[in-house]
């Protein structure tokens, strides 16, 4: 500092320029680097939607939406997968997110850093990264093996368990997004707490928390593997979530690893089709929630 | 020096005070602060603060940052209650009850005390919802009184002229001093008998720092005020009696003509022409 300050003029604008060249160079050097891991990444996804439009679109026909599953070489469809995939997501979310919700709130609101607090938030991180095939052998010894038989409701739970520390992680980040000062805003009305928390800052995170939920199916919505021990698989059209139950990604499962031509099709079919849900959910997400709030 | 001998001495000349301002402004007194001690955690924040804020008056508190008046505003209303490890002790009279009592209903209290804070706080809802809000806490009105209530409220802070096509619209897209103005309506909606404006102004422009000092003009005709304020013209322009607050004590309390022309404490005076703070 002191250096510079006694330095003649000439020298230190030789210093500063020289400098300013190094700066241009780390500038575009880091520019670069981003430029380049960004292609990276569009070009896997890039891929991964090219693959899937150009090997799912041809079978990407009115039969599909119409009829159930059939044995090789019969012309069926996914309307049961489908069907399956849609109930069975609803249902775990019904199931997860007032669980997941709540749970959030609390940890935000009300246990903040105390010990019981701490802990569920571990429990749930954990959850949030547990291996979702766990979750399947789980559900499967608690709901499949005791009853005797696979069903759609084992799935809606396996689904719910993963779905939910989703939604206790975005609901407790965006309430504690909530600036302090419009809580005691609220306190100074004399207003009490849970009012304050319900009217008060869910209303004001209620576009993150949505998107906490949004995201939540988006994610649930794909699982295979803690359907396989839980619903099963089915190839029949039912609507009884008491009875095993098809799903998009098992019949893609199914169906993928099989010998027949048209059942391939089907897979890749059925895997553009989840990728066009997300993909669905993703974009109400940035302009449903985010746009429509400024 | 001895510190603790100057500032015993200091407090009986401030209380002495107090009772000839009081005595001057002839209100009968709507809060009376007595021997009020307050800490965050071990730290102490207040000593031995006693001061009397006369009904339908404004009260202006200043001193440099830190010197303990947002922290006293704050143990008008219970506010510090919220936060575990923060401590008053002393006396708060109001209404002839000690309002740091255990016991006390805080949601009644703060309903009668209301407060206005630094930073603009309108609530993510509409502008009409944001003065229902405070109203349907503490009362059962039906859709035509409430209309009418708002609409009270809001051409109390002259904001109804501005918004009245606009109810429905949310108030986070006002301007700050609309808001601000907002926050004013919402908290005389509920109909306290004392405010407390934690520098209401310092977030806002000269124009709507203007127009909300106009405000408390009118304003003290019904509601007794407390505000604290950084700005010196702003004490002067609106307090009928100005406390001067260092280092979590109170050094001095007089009317404002007294206060801004003949401070007895050599502390008040530097800071008042501007030699610290």
């Amino acid at each position: 500092m002191s250096a510079s300050q006694t330095s003649t003029r000439p020298g230190r604008a030789k210093k500063s320029a020289s400098r300013a060249v190094q700066r241009k160079i780390m500038d575009r050097l880091a520019t670069g680097m981003s430029w380049a891991a960004m292609l990276i990444v569009v070009f896997v996804l890039g891929s991964i939607i090219w693959t899937l439009l150009k090997n799912g679109l041809p079978g990407l026909t009115a039969s599909l939406f119409t009829k159930s599953m059939g044995a090789p070489g019969q012309d069926g469809g996914l309307a049961n997968a489908i069907m399956g995939s849609i109930l069975q997501t609803g249902l775990a979310i019904l199931l997860g997110a007032p669980a997941g919700l709540l749970t959030g709130i609390y940890l935000a609101e009300y246990g903040s850093e105390s010990a019981l607090a701490r802990a569920v938030r571990f429990v749930s991180d954990m959850l949030l990264s547990a291996p979702s095939i766990l979750i399947g052998l789980f559900v499967y010894m608690v709901l499949v093996a005791p009853l005797g038989h696979f069903s759609g409701y084992a799935g809606s739970v396996a689904l719910a368990i993963l779905a939910m520390p989703i939604m206790v992680r975005t609901t407790e980040d965006m309430l504690r997004l909530v600036p302090l000062s419009m809580r005691e805003a609220g306190i100074a009305l004399g207003a009490p707490k849970w009012r304050v928390i319900l009217f008060i800052c869910v209303r004001a995170a209620r576009g993150g928390i949505m998107t906490g939920v949004l995201l939540a199916i988006a994610r649930v919505a794909g699982e295979t593997a803690p359907l396989l021990f839980t619903s099963l698989g089915n190839s029949e059209w039912s609507l009884n979530m008491g009875r095993p139950m098809a799903s998009l990604p098992v019949a893609i499962y199914q169906y993928a690893g099989s010998a027949y031509q048209d059942w391939m099709q089907q897979a890749w079919t059925g895997a553009l089709l989840v990728t066009l849900g997300v993909l669905i959910i993703n974009i109400v997400v940035r302009v449903g929630i985010h746009g429509g709030r400024t | 020096m001895n510190g603790d001998t100057m500032s015993s001495t200091m407090q009986n000349d401030a209380s002495n005070l107090t009772a000839d301002a009081v005595g001057e402004t002839a209100h009968p007194l709507a809060l009376q602060v007595r021997n009020l001690d307050f800490f965050y955690g071990k730290s102490r924040a207040l000593h031995n603060i006693s001061l009397d804020f006369p009904e339908r008056s404004v009260t202006g508190m200043i001193g440099p940052s830190g010197c303990g008046k947002s922290t006293l505003l704050r143990v008008l209303n219970r506010m510090y209650d919220l936060y575990p490890g923060q401590k008053a002790t002393g006396e708060v009279l109001f209404d002839g009850q000690n309002i740091l009592a255990a016991g006390v209903d805080l949601n009644v209290l703060r309903s009668r005390i209301g407060m206005v804070f630094q930073k603009p706080t309108p609530f993510p809802m509409s502008i009409y919802d944001n003065i229902a809000f405070g109203i349907r806490l503490h009362e059962r009105v039906s859709r035509s009184e409430m209309d009418g209530r708002v609409e009270d409220a809001l051409r109390r802070v002259a904001l109804w002229p501005e918004v009245k096509d606009r109810l429905q619209a949310s108030a986070t897209a006002m301007s700050g001093g609309q808001q601000q103005r907002l926050c004013i309506a919402r908290t005389i909606a509920t109909r306290p008998e004392v405010i407390l404006l934690d520098e209401p102004t310092s977030a806002l422009d000269p124009v709507s720092t203007a127009r909300i000092e106009e405000l408390l003009d009118e304003l003290k005709t019904e509601f007794t005020i407390a505000i604290v304020t950084h700005n010196m013209q702003q004490a002067a322009r609106c307090a009928d009696q100005v406390a001067f607050f260092y280092l979590g004590e109170l050094v001095e309390v007089d009317s404002t003509a007294r206060m801004f022309t003949t401070p007895r404490e050599s502390r008040t005076q530097d800071y008042i022409t501007g030699r610290f703070g």
